[in-house]
């Protein structure tokens, strides 16, 4: 056969009988041509479109229609934002702010590792037993912010890929941290000293826990030994006893604190 | 009795809580994309709002207007970090980081970051990380698979020559790698050789 393989389905459906009924007769043509409906389908004027009274109606963000009435700010420009970070203003910081406290210079944010390894030693627990509490609360906190400088720059110098400092911020680190340890230990060497006195202020005569009146009451030893009311040997136990509580430089109000550090210590 | 007037002390409203040897860090980190006026810590997992902007009032001396907090949890991973063979399987999922971000009165920006960082011996430092990085692909269990260097080179070669960007040149011949020593001359003619008969 000489017709391609493609049209002969088309073919048979044409040539199909029943097929040859449904084909309208060629002068029903014009009309079916002339199909565009010549007058509107809706009976309502176009004036009043749209129908609803929505004033917002076709003002979209999605489609960026814009307001239907220009605003006072219309004719503005917006600003352009700048991309460039070095381009934009700096910052005004003051020079006394808090945070600078987060790092050892103003200048850059991290401490070369020369700089961070040029320190000295860590205070000793000898040293800090002559410091009254004052000055060891104040060192713990200068220790406290001396390790934040220190994790902050280390971040900052992972942050960057500066190099190398790790070795040297660790070792100024671990000095902090002993001169903390000595100032627990020194503090913990207080607090049972502080105990042992109490025992040994129970037996004493001139110390009454009574709760009103002075705690020390001072005797006269020279009135004593005039009258010669007591023995020898109770003197020698009270003298000792006196220079046992001297020694001691624990004052009314470190007692105090170090009651208050103590509850402040279990709630850390 | 006579009431003793206060004074007033400028600052945000402080918490009772009395710590007096505080023993953590926190680590302040750099956020460009927040404005100045906001600055953004690591901190320990146990702290809390008050807390921090207790602490950053008493040591600092910066008033905190709003705290807001976000604890970021880690990726879970095989086996601890530093494991000098990670086994497989051993699942591990490291501590959380929390991070509070606090608002300021004052704003506050980081110092520059420094131009070089030959003071750091930055070249030094990244010249040892690839070389140890090298060395470590060699001891993974799928390093074997891995295609070595020849072969890649090899292959681009190989890829070049096809697309036709390069020329084959075969190896040059040289004149003089044959020395021309005459006609072969039998040596030793006085010894007797005698044939062996195949059997």
């Amino acid at each position: 056969m000489s017709t391609p393989a493609a049209l002969r389905p088309a073919a048979r459906w044409c040539l199909q009988p029943s097929r040859m009924y449904s084909v309208p007769p060629t002068f029903l043509l014009p009309s079916l041509a002339a199909n565009q409906q010549s007058s509107s389908f809706s009976s309502t004027s176009k004036s009043l479109y749209p129908r609803d009274n929505n004033r917002e109606r076709g003002v979209s963000t999605q489609r960026r229609t814009g307001l239907r009435q220009p605003v006072s700010v219309s004719n503005n420009p917006l600003p352009q934002p700048i991309l460039d970070p070095k381009k934009r203003s700096k910052v005004q910081v003051d020079e006394t702010h808090g945070l600078w406290d987060f790092f050892h210079s103003k200048d850059k944010p991290m401490n070369t590792p020369e700089e961070d390894f040029a320190h000295g030693r860590p205070w000793s627990a000898e040293e800090l037993r002559a410091k009254s509490w004052e000055d060891l609360h104040a060192l713990w906190y200068m220790c406290c912010k001396e390790r934040n400088r220190i994790v902050t720059e280390g971040g900052e110098r992972a942050r960057l890929g500066a190099g190398y400092g790790d070795h040297e911020a660790n070792r100024r680190d671990m000095t902090v941290r002993r001169t903390q340890r000595a100032i627990k230990q020194v503090l913990t060497e207080r607090y049972y000293s502080w105990r042992d006195a109490e025992e040994v202020a129970k037996d004493d005569p001139e110390i009454s826990f009574d709760g009103d009146g002075p705690i020390y009451i001072p005797q006269a030893f020279e009135e004593d030994s005039v009258e010669g009311t007591s023995s020898k040997e109770e003197l020698a136990t009270a003298k000792r006893a006196q220079k046992k509580v001297q020694k001691e430089p624990i004052a009314d109000d470190f007692y105090e604190s170090e009651a208050v550090h103590a509850k402040g210590r279990k709630d850390v | 009795m006579a009431t003793k007037l206060i004074p007033r002390i400028p600052g945000p409203r402080l918490g009772r809580k009395e710590i007096y040897l505080p023993n953590f860090t926190l680590q302040l980190i750099r956020t460009p994309n927040l404005p100045p006026t906001y600055a953004t810590f690591i901190v320990p997992l146990n702290l809390n709002k008050l807390d921090i902007r207790d602490y950053l009032w008493n040591v600092y001396g910066v008033p905190v207007l709003s705290v807001r907090s976000y604890i970021q949890q880690q990726k879970i991973r095989q086996d601890k970090p530093g494991a000098k063979r990670p086994s497989p399987r051993r699942w591990y999922r490291p501590r959380s980081i929390k991070k509070m971000t606090i608002e300021m009165e004052q704003p506050f920006a980081w110092p520059e970051a420094p131009e070089s960082f030959e003071e750091w011996d930055k070249d030094t430092f990244d010249a040892a990380n690839k070389d140890r990085e090298e060395q470590e692909k060699q001891f993974r269990p799928d390093s074997r698979k891995e295609p070595t260097k020849e072969r890649k080179s090899i292959a681009e070669q190989a890829k070049a020559l096809l697309e036709g960007k390069q020329k084959w040149v075969p190896n040059k011949i040289v004149e003089d790698e044959w020395e021309d020593v005459g006609e072969e001359v039998e040596v030793e003619t006085d010894v007797d050789v005698s044939k062996v008969e195949k059997s």
